[in-house]
């Protein structure tokens, strides 16, 4: 029994070595051995500061409250799934209660490239653990404001499409350039909507970028925006493919630089997100991101071929990474000041025409996306999405989606809305789901069934 | 005929059994000699008896448990080559440590190359402080014994009197520190031991004893005698071992049962899953270091018969230490024992002397004798249901890690209760009506851990790894290091080669195994892909000669 008087590190390892996307690619079974390897030889699990979990399944329920899975959200997940983000929870809710000072959910499948419409998978991800997990935290506990902080080489452009909308979700990401890497997203000029402008920040960092520059947008950018925002709950969605030895990306951060930047944020909850650098990056990132939450020294951690200063910063890139911060800094300061773009402006919504493509599975979506302009609550949110799997599957979905804050207003729109499309006859499903009641309904029109799910 | 004998700090037990039956059972005080015991233990069950119808006699003992909890075995030096990872200064075992420079990573490889002068001078600084014992323990040592191997090499040529053990022959899992304490007990108890082994001969001989001879593990297995002293360590523990493995003799077959053994100070617990004892997933914590010793899942409860009880004006407390025995046996304290004897729960002590501690005790709560005795039985019967029902949801809680393992995860309870140990009749009634089990006293329960040594199989496992991207092989252990030379190495045939590495083992240790009762323990196989083709294999394997009991022991009348 340990039986400490400070608080414990949470861990769930869960490699899910029975489960790969297909046997030879980047996400499949010997993803985390390695990193197995390396915690369990090391001792981490036996440490005092240490305390393992075992991960359990999310409920359908859960999931609904973040996704409109197309057509169930049974189609959209696996096993393999419902535990990776049964995971995220279960770590989540034991900090909420205070039973542990923070956690690692160091679990695959991944999840940050999964939209709030999930038609397949993109970018190795069908459901977003992370959004999962936070919407559940914001249902069941009532947490108000949180922080999502998206540290892997991609950019984290589902969680950010899920909370673009919503004013009490900050969503950062640094990344590697859009023009140079999937999914070819996160932009400086990418904000988040007009209820929730700037509460979505991008840093796009030229290939190459190491430590240094890293550091210095943590410090300088992320830091200060994070101590205004005042989260009760900071995420981070830990990626480990801005590694110098990463095969898809191509930057230049090391184990070292990973654990400094835990340091720093010091995030409530780490979830893992993308790295497949297996045996060059993975055992070495992995051990030094648990050291770094559990407050050890992580100092003597060092990849093989790592030398200190074998990556020196040009002056270049670092003023161009000053620059980067300073602008925006500049649209964080001016974050409530800025009225929606009259351009997409129509009547009472706001409008966005949204592409998505799912590279896994070779799907294009397009969505019409529309936000209630409310002045007493964020606005409801309806989505018409069509989407073209090339094979004949393809069909028009309609989702209604109420935030917690809702007005009664924009509630009973919504519902009505809902309702309207049911009848339409266009869509081949239309969903509603309410996370102010926690009640979610989905509808097919060709069976003419509806099913709802209550927690 | 066999013979089970259990050495334990107070009393030596023996039994004996014939056609799965007992025929006699033996109980003395453990004296300091130890021969002496156990010889005293063994006449009586053997009285009579024609030392040529004895098949084999198998001991259980303590010893080393004790002699680690007194600290009482020898100076050990550890060299450590723990490379890059935890911090070096967190490498403190209590004793003194010296890290050296080299490194081997996850696969085996080579990363840092150990520097032979640095490996000199330290040898030279241990020798001027004395120095007759080393470890040499590496991290992921058990992928790669070349480092280890080498400064062993180094000290046998330098100081050829040294006694030497290599991590990977000793902790061959993953897990370095566990690895370095597992080989630092071992280092620490051989001499010992070995007195202990040659007092076990000594007896046989001078009873002109020639049955096979072995000695119970902490996993429930046992081992001969003959090979016992390589791996002392793992005779640890085997107290409760001994005493789970005469209840899974005594029960009706394939029950899932709590064993409850309450002693003086003490309540050991042990789970019987299905007909078996639970296997701890991690290695045995001895006296709060962690090892990698493989033993039964068991949990010591500090509450036992004679455990002191004390009030604080609000309500009663039980303490955690022995001020010595019950006060109706003219110890100082009153104790549990003392509420069962003035509710006619045992027949032990003086029944005045028990009235008296328990109203003592109930005065300044207002209580009465018979109610303070309520109470206190309430409080310990609360206390180990608890740690029992708590034992269970840790079992269910182990980590997990494949998808069809978590789907897997289920509520399991005991529906039986067996209780063993001197404090067992009076409080298992109570337990298992908590617990909403049958309570179970097996009969001989006072001589159940000698039973449970009667009873036990030898056991042996061999873990195999194979890498084919590198071409080679590693049998743990055995710390052997092999090329493979098979180009279409696979599955099939790594578990055909551990299979044959595990007959021929069992052979060098007089065991014979059929192939076809070989159970495979760990298989895991990942196929390794560099840049979308399969350039490897990684294959782990472990085999085992099966578990379990010779026999479950009848009673008179089956």
């Amino acid at each position: 029994m340990k039986k400490r008087n400070y608080k414990q590190t949470g861990l769930i390892f869960f490699p899910a070595f029975d489960w790969a996307i297909s046997p030879t690619h980047p996400e499949r079974e010997e993803r985390l051995l390695y990193t197995r390897d390396q915690i369990f030889e090391e001792g981490i699990m036996d440490l005092p500061q240490i305390l393992e979990f075992t991960a359990s399944l999310a409920s359908i329920h859960d999931i609904a409250r973040t996704h409109f899975c197309v057509p169930r959200v049974e189609d959209q997940t696996i096993e393999a799934h419902l535990i990776a983000a049964g995971a995220a929870i279960l770590l989540a809710e034991r900090i909420v209660k205070g039973q542990i000072e923070n956690g690692f959910a160091l679990v695959r499948p991944p999840g940050h490239h999964a939209m709030r419409v999930v038609h397949g998978n993109r970018g190795f991800c069908n459901i977003n653990n992370e959004a999962i997990m936070v919407e559940y935290l914001r249902s069941r506990y009532g947490i108000k404001r949180v922080a999502i902080v998206d540290t892997d080489v991609h950019h984290g452009d589902g969680t950010q499409n899920i909370f673009w909308h919503d004013p009490d979700v900050l969503f950062i990401s640094f990344h590697q350039d859009g023009r140079t890497i999937f999914p070819g997203t996160g932009f400086t000029y990418e904000l988040g909507g007009p209820r929730a402008f700037a509460r979505t920040i991008n840093i796009p960092l030229q290939p190459g970028t190491s430590d240094e520059s890293l550091l210095y947008v943590v410090d300088n950018l992320i830091l200060p925006i994070l101590k205004e925002f005042k989260p009760d709950f900071i995420v981070n969605s830990a990626g480990q493919d801005n590694h110098f030895t990463d095969p898809l990306g191509s930057m230049r951060v090391s184990a070292q630089g990973y654990a400094k930047l835990t340091e720093k944020l010091r995030p409530d909850l780490a979830v893992l997100e993308g790295g497949y650098a297996i045996e060059t990056a993975l055992p070495y990132v992995n051990m030094a991101i648990i050291l770094a939450l559990a407050g050890l020294d992580y100092t003597n951690i060092r990849e093989p071929d790592y030398w200190s200063g074998r990556f020196k910063e040009s002056p270049d890139r670092s003023g161009q990474v000053r620059k980067l911060v300073d602008q925006m800094l500049h649209y964080w300061h001016v974050r409530d000041q800025m009225p929606p773009d009259s351009r997409y402006i129509r009547g009472q919504f706001y409008e966005r025409n949204n592409r998505i493509f799912y590279d896994t599975d070779y799907i294009e979506e397009r969505q019409l996306e529309r936000l209630k302009l409310c002045d007493h609550c964020p606005g409801y949110l309806s989505i018409e999405s069509y989407a073209n799997h090339g094979l004949g599957k393809s069909g028009k979905v309609k989702c209604l989606s109420v935030p917690f804050t809702t007005c009664e207003k924009c509630r009973s729109e919504a519902i009505e809305a809902y309702h309207q499309a049911k009848k339409r006859g266009i869509y081949r499903y239309v969903y509603l789901q309410d996370k102010s009641a926690d009640i979610f309904f989905g509808y097919d029109t060709g069976s003419g069934k509806e099913w709802q799910s209550e927690g | 005929m066999n013979v089970g004998v259990d050495v334990g700090g107070t009393f030596t037990d023996a039994v004996l059994l014939e056609n799965n039956k007992v025929r006699t059972t033996a109980k003395v005080p453990t004296k300091k000699d130890l021969l002496e015991s156990v010889l005293e233990a063994i006449d009586i069950v053997l009285e009579g008896v024609n030392t040529k119808d004895l098949k084999r006699i198998v001991f259980s003992t303590t010893m080393i448990t004790n002699l680690i909890a007194e600290r009482k075995y020898e100076n050990v030096a550890l060299l450590l080559i723990p490379g890059p990872g935890l911090a070096h200064e967190s490498y403190n075992f209590g004793t003194t440590v010296h890290i050296l420079s080299g490194a081997i990573d996850y696969r085996g490889r080579e990363i840092i190359p150990l520097d032979d002068r640095e490996v000199e001078s330290t040898l030279a600084d241990l020798s001027r402080l004395g120095c007759r014992r080393v470890c040499v323990v590496g991290k992921f040592s058990p992928r790669n014994t070349t480092h280890e191997k080498r400064v062993a090499d180094i000290i046998k040529k330098k100081y050829p009197a040294w006694k030497i053990d290599l991590g990977s022959m000793i902790g061959g899992q993953l897990n370095f520190p566990r690895r370095v304490t597992t080989t630092y007990l071992t280092s620490a108890t051989r001499e010992p031991y070995h007195q202990f082994i040659n007092s076990v001969r000594q007896a046989l001989a001078i009873r002109e004893i020639d049955a096979d001879v072995f000695i119970l593990k902490a996993d429930g297995g046992t081992m001969p005698l003959a090979n016992a002293e390589e791996l002392p360590v793992e005779t640890i523990f085997s107290g409760p071992a001994a005493s789970t493995l005469g209840v899974q003799a005594l029960i009706p077959p394939g029950e899932t049962a709590v064993v409850v053994d309450i002693g003086g100070t003490t309540t050991d617990l042990a789970l019987i899953l299905s007909g078996q004892p639970l296997l701890s997933s991690k290695g045995a914590r001895v006296e709060n270091q962690l090892t990698q010793v493989r033993t039964l899942a068991v949990k010591s409860v500090p509450v036992g018969g004679d455990s002191a009880l004390q009030q604080d004006g609000k309500g009663l407390i039980i303490g955690t230490g022995r001020l010595g025995p019950a006060y109706c046996m003219g110890g100082p304290a009153p104790t549990p024992t003392d509420a069962l004897r003035v509710l006619g729960l045992t027949e032990l002590g003086d029944p005045l002397k028990a009235e008296e501690a328990m109203t003592d005790l109930g005065e300044a709560l207002n209580l009465s004798a018979r109610d303070t005795a309520g109470k206190v039985i309430e409080m310990v019967v609360e206390r180990i249901s608890s740690e029992v029902n708590n034992m269970f949801l840790d079992w269910e809680q182990e980590p997990a890690y494949l998808v069809w393992e978590v789907l897997q995860k289920k509520k399991v309870r005991p529906s039986l209760v067996a209780g063993v140990g001197g404090g067992a009749s009076g409080f298992i009634s109570q337990i298992a009506a908590k617990l909403g089990c049958d309570p179970f006293i097996p009969p001989y329960a006072p001589v159940a851990n000698a039973i449970g040594a009667a009873v036990a199989r030898p056991t042996m496992q061999v873990s195999l790894r194979a890498d084919t991207e590198q071409g080679y092989f590693i049998i743990r252990e055995e710390g052997f290091q092999g090329k493979l030379k098979d180009r279409h190495f696979n599955e099939n045939k790594a578990l055909v080669l551990a299979k044959e590495k595990l007959m021929q083992r069992a052979a060098k240790y007089g065991l014979v195994v059929e192939p076809e009762e070989i159970e495979t323990t760990h298989r895991e196989v990942f196929n390794m892909i560099r840049d979308w083709t399969t350039t490897g294999r990684l294959i782990d394997i472990t085999v085992q000669t099966p578990r379990g009991i010779i026999g479950r022991v009848l009673k008179g009348d089956e």
